[in-house]
């Protein structure tokens, strides 16, 4: 901790405000324009709504498809989180405790998937996935998302379960326990940080990700909110109160769930991404 | 267990593994040897090529050197004895929980020349003269995406940054101050070498990343990266030779995939470096 003198405190705290306020005011603007007339954006885009028109949520959530992104969102991200926890931590689980050759050609093999944005082999994926006919499915952007999270995952869970001594594995095989039991009652409850980590970093990562629905997805009733967002914005470029309608509505409930949230999702942010 | 993950993982591994591996240049299902390399090297292709490269060569540099000199100073700030310390920290995070491509959108509604709220509010405090159609400029566009990006982006390095601070034991700091330290002695003796394998972790990842930007450029200036090309990166000049859009020099697969091959061919000797970094620290750790 450093020790500040009067000045630099005082510095230092309009400094912070100053970029708090950088950070903040293009929200609120947001805020008060999305519920605006159009003509009163045009006229007084800075100051506050004179009246709070409701429709415009109500227009953006339906022409937006807002509803129908968020829905395909969260299933896609749900189901992908729940197969990236529980696909990795058994890799990472059997080249962590169980004897094997090999055991390290698999770590550095996942390695290697770490150190290469899975973007630039989009054209494989897409030819793979449209040879087997999942182009334009929402299955078919787990199926990515899983492959493409499942490096990091295995990373960030065989660091911990390295952790977990052998003595404990070891102990529970000789009571009888089969290496089934060991990993899910043994060794997983141990591990629950690390779960947790891989389970925020993928789920932001599929919930942000826009390039691969952009790609794979071109039916409306399968975009997710990003590309949703995206065609909206194509479809009423000019109908700013709605644009920003639409903006605040797919932005909100992110944010108020970070809000809740802060301490585990910048936990988990920082470590995931430095581990 | 050991067969469950041979026979569920293993695939998926592989196929992500094999996928980057394998030659891509099968798109257009004819063997054409080096052709398509030889294309987007030579003629109208090669100007495009290198105009998107250096752009994000640029985006490097100019990017990385705000997210970690800003990223540094503010993580200084909140590492300092102050209150509401954490009520800062939470609110930089704000904006990276935003999926970069509406933060994207959000900044084309505020940087409207006409009505978009910066150049609204550079009138109103008097600085109408410094208004600019901040994505209209071929000479502004580039650097006023950078400046979105850090926007969005800069709470993450602040918090990497500052955790990396936080880790420093305090007794160096007490023993620095009963030496008779000043700040800014402790700050570049003590915080800047005990953090810089944060930074050199993080400006691996920033290189690797500024190869692959587009989300934000999409947002911005869309697939043709207008005005006249001045905001073409490779990712938007991949996907426009790869998928199609008006105006692309060249549409085909084969093509785009020569692209990612050497994208793929910048960033390997930075990803090999991190891989190596991180299996390092971790035997170490």
């Amino acid at each position: 901790m450093l020790r500040l003198n009067r000045f630099e405190t005082i510095l230092f705290y309009a400094l912070l405000i100053i970029y708090c306020l950088i950070i903040l005011v293009p929200f609120g603007n947001m805020l008060m324009n999305s519920s605006k007339s159009l003509r009163e954006i045009y006229m007084t885009p800075f100051g506050f709504p004179e009246s709070f028109m409701t429709q415009n949520y109500v227009q953006a959530w339906q022409r937006g498809n807002i509803g129908t992104g968020y829905r395909n969102s969260a299933l896609v991200a749900g189901v992908s989180v729940v197969s990236i926890v529980l696909l990795s931590s058994m890799f990472a689980f059997s080249i962590s405790k169980l004897k094997f050759g090999m055991r390290r050609f698999f770590f550095m093999y996942s390695m290697l998937g770490l150190a290469f944005p899975a973007r630039l082999a989009i054209i494989p994926i897409f030819l793979l996935m449209r040879s087997v006919g999942l182009t334009n499915s929402l299955i078919g952007l787990v199926i990515i998302y899983v492959a493409v999270n499942i490096p990091f995952s295995v990373f960030i869970l065989k660091n911990f379960i390295d952790g977990v001594p052998n003595e404990l594995a070891e102990a529970a095989t000789i009571d009888g326990a089969t290496p089934v039991q060991v990993y899910w009652n043994v060794v997983m409850p141990l591990v629950k940080p690390a779960v947790s980590i891989v389970a925020i970093v993928s789920f932001v990562n599929i919930w942000n990700d826009f390039f691969f629905p952009l790609v794979f997805i071109n039916d409306r009733s399968k975009a997710t909110i990003t590309l949703a967002i995206s065609t909206f914005f194509g479809e009423y470029g000019h109908q700013w109160h709605l644009l920003f309608a639409g903006l605040v509505l797919a932005i909100a409930p992110t944010i108020i769930m970070f809000v809740i949230f802060s301490r585990q999702f910048i936990a988990g942010m920082t470590q995931g991404a430095i581990k | 267990m050991t067969i469950y993950s041979f026979i569920v993982i293993y695939p998926l591994i592989s196929s992500l593994v094999l996928s980057l591996y394998r030659w891509p240049g099968v798109g257009e299902r004819v063997f054409v040897g080096l052709q398509n390399f030889r294309t987007i090297f030579t003629g109208a292709f090669r100007t495009e090529l290198f105009n998107a490269f250096f752009h994000n060569v640029y985006f490097f540099v100019l990017n990385t050197s705000l997210e970690l000199g800003l990223g540094f100073l503010i993580a200084i700030m909140l590492a300092s004895k102050i209150r509401g310390a954490k009520i800062f920290r939470t609110l930089t995070f704000i904006p990276n929980m935003i999926p970069i491509v509406i933060v994207g959108f959000m900044w084309r509604l505020f940087l409207n020349p006409q009505v978009g709220l910066v150049n609204q509010f550079l009138q109103t405090v008097g600085l109408g003269g410094l208004a600019r159609p901040w994505l209209g400029d071929a000479d502004l566009a580039l650097t006023t995406i950078i400046f979105v990006n850090v926007w969005r982006n800069l709470g993450f390095y602040v918090l990497v940054i500052l955790a990396a601070i936080l880790d420093i034991p305090n007794e160096l700091f007490e023993a620095a101050y009963i030496d008779g330290a000043n700040n800014r002695k402790v700050v570049w003796r003590i915080i800047f070498p005990l953090t810089f394998s944060t930074f050199r972790t993080l400006a691996i990842l920033l290189f690797i990343w500024s190869f692959n930007i587009f989300d934000m450029v999409y947002a911005l200036t869309g697939v043709q990266a207008g005005p006249f090309r001045s905001t073409d990166v490779l990712g938007t000049l991949f996907y426009r030779t790869a998928f199609g859009g008006l105006g692309a020099a060249a549409v085909d697969m084969g093509l785009g995939a020569s692209i990612t091959v050497f994208i793929f061919a910048v960033v390997m000797p930075a990803s090999i470096l991190y891989v190596y970094l991180a299996e390092r620290r971790q035997r170490g750790a």
